[in-house]
């Protein structure tokens, strides 16, 4: 009897891996995204433009939410690249020349935290861009970290549902994060409205903002 | 009457080798179908290089170079790990191991698989993207207006997760007094 419950337990230490490599990323509740989803949801095939690496299962989560054409343009590619080269004085012309897309084509986009990973040259000359690159009634959705620190790793959100995400982490040469303060946001996004803004517990602010229609 | 039946069956068994011989058979039919799908698809090997259109009406592998445009229109090309692509692709499903750069354009599903790469806008039903992949371009899932029963089983599109037709979508649109009689 012995030997059998030792085989069963054999049997089930794949399953209790697969579990602990999933249970390593940490998650964490979205406040925003419903809003997000909820602006979204009544544009028929809304175009989003997402900034961070594709992520095969927010595709899917966005393309059955919404229907939508997504654009994928990963810019932390682009932010490690010149910051491994010693290049960061490019980014303020690099970023917005990788995004050639026409002026207000665009329903969303998902910035994620980009911004903790630019300083106030780049974040300004993205900023305008994206702003410019919104419909009328577009959104811009965000994350803007709030405390000072070195920034190690990029955090890939994965949306797990409208209001959860698994944080995975990746590998990034050390930077500083840049914090933005609200009256900072409003100043970079200029010509767009703060629709919601959450601080998080992780001292992290979700923000939605929006385009005057 | 249950004499008769048995006389009926006693015949039968006159031949007992040949009863089980059928089912026998049955089990080594899928040897010929997939020798028949190994003979139906094509490889181009790593060491061709094509230039210009290619089309056919049969499945295809290919670990080689091909610059132009790909059609399979009713057929799955699967581009190996080491396939190199720059052309414009239409299939009905596109499996990418290997490099593409070009728009890729399937009827049923694109499945751009861990080491797989693609630059190029890509526009299917169905599209799964695993984890490690290189994709830049955009994503267009055409939403299929299919009546709730067309659901279509998603299962070996490879690790990645599929876009499925939304779960409410399967009613049970039977009436519930059809199953009603089958209980009694």
């Amino acid at each position: 009897m012995a030997s059998l419950f030792k085989w069963g337990r054999k049997e089930e230490t794949p399953a209790v891996k697969a579990v602990s490599v999933s249970a390593s990323d940490a998650v964490s509740p979205s406040k925003v995204l419903p809003r997000v989803l909820a602006a979204l949801k009544h544009i028929p095939s809304p175009v989003l433009l997402d900034l961070g690496p594709v992520i095969g299962s927010n595709v899917s989560f966005f393309g059955d939410e919404l229907a939508c054409k997504i654009k994928v343009e990963d810019l932390f590619a682009e932010v490690e690249a010149h910051t491994r080269q010693g290049t960061r004085a490019q980014l303020p012309q690099a970023l917005p020349a990788r995004l050639r897309h026409a002026p207000e084509s665009i329903d969303g986009i998902l910035c994620w935290d980009l911004f903790d990973y630019l300083d106030k040259p780049s974040a300004q000359a993205l900023a305008v861009h994206l702003v410019s690159l919104l419909k009328p009634g577009g959104v811009l959705y965000g994350f803007f970290g709030a405390s000072a620190v070195d920034l190690t790793h990029y955090t890939r959100f994965i949306v797990e549902n409208p209001s959860t995400f698994r944080l995975r982490l990746a590998p990034a040469t050390p930077t500083k994060r840049y914090v933005l303060v609200v009256r900072d946001l409003n100043r970079l996004f200029e010509g767009l409205l703060t629709s919601e803004s959450v601080l998080l517990k992780s001292s992290v602010r979700e923000t939605l903002f929006r385009k005057r229609a | 009457m249950w004499k008769r039946d048995e006389a009926v069956r006693t015949p039968q068994p006159s031949t007992p080798a040949v009863t089980p011989m059928p089912q026998e058979p049955a089990a080594p039919r899928p040897e010929p179908t997939r020798l028949q799908e190994k003979e139906n698809t094509v490889n181009i090997g790593k060491s061709v290089i094509i230039k210009g259109d290619l089309s056919g009406s049969e499945d295809l592998t290919i670990e080689g170079q091909v610059e132009g445009k790909i059609e399979l229109r009713q057929n799955i090309l699967t581009i190996g790990p080491n396939g190199k692509i720059k052309a414009q692709v239409f299939a009905k499903a596109v499996v990418v191991q290997g490099e593409v750069q070009g728009n890729i354009t399937a009827t049923e599903r694109v499945d751009i698989r861990d080491a797989g790469s693609v630059d190029g806008d890509l526009s299917a039903p169905r599209i799964a993207i695993a984890d490690g992949a290189h994709f830049r371009g955009s994503i267009d899932m055409q939403r299929q207006g299919g009546a709730p029963g067309d659901v279509k089983s998603t299962g070996k599109v490879g690790d990645a997760k599929t876009v499925d037709v939304k779960v409410p979508d399967v009613k049970v649109s039977t009436p519930s007094p059809a199953p009603a009689p089958a209980i009694r």
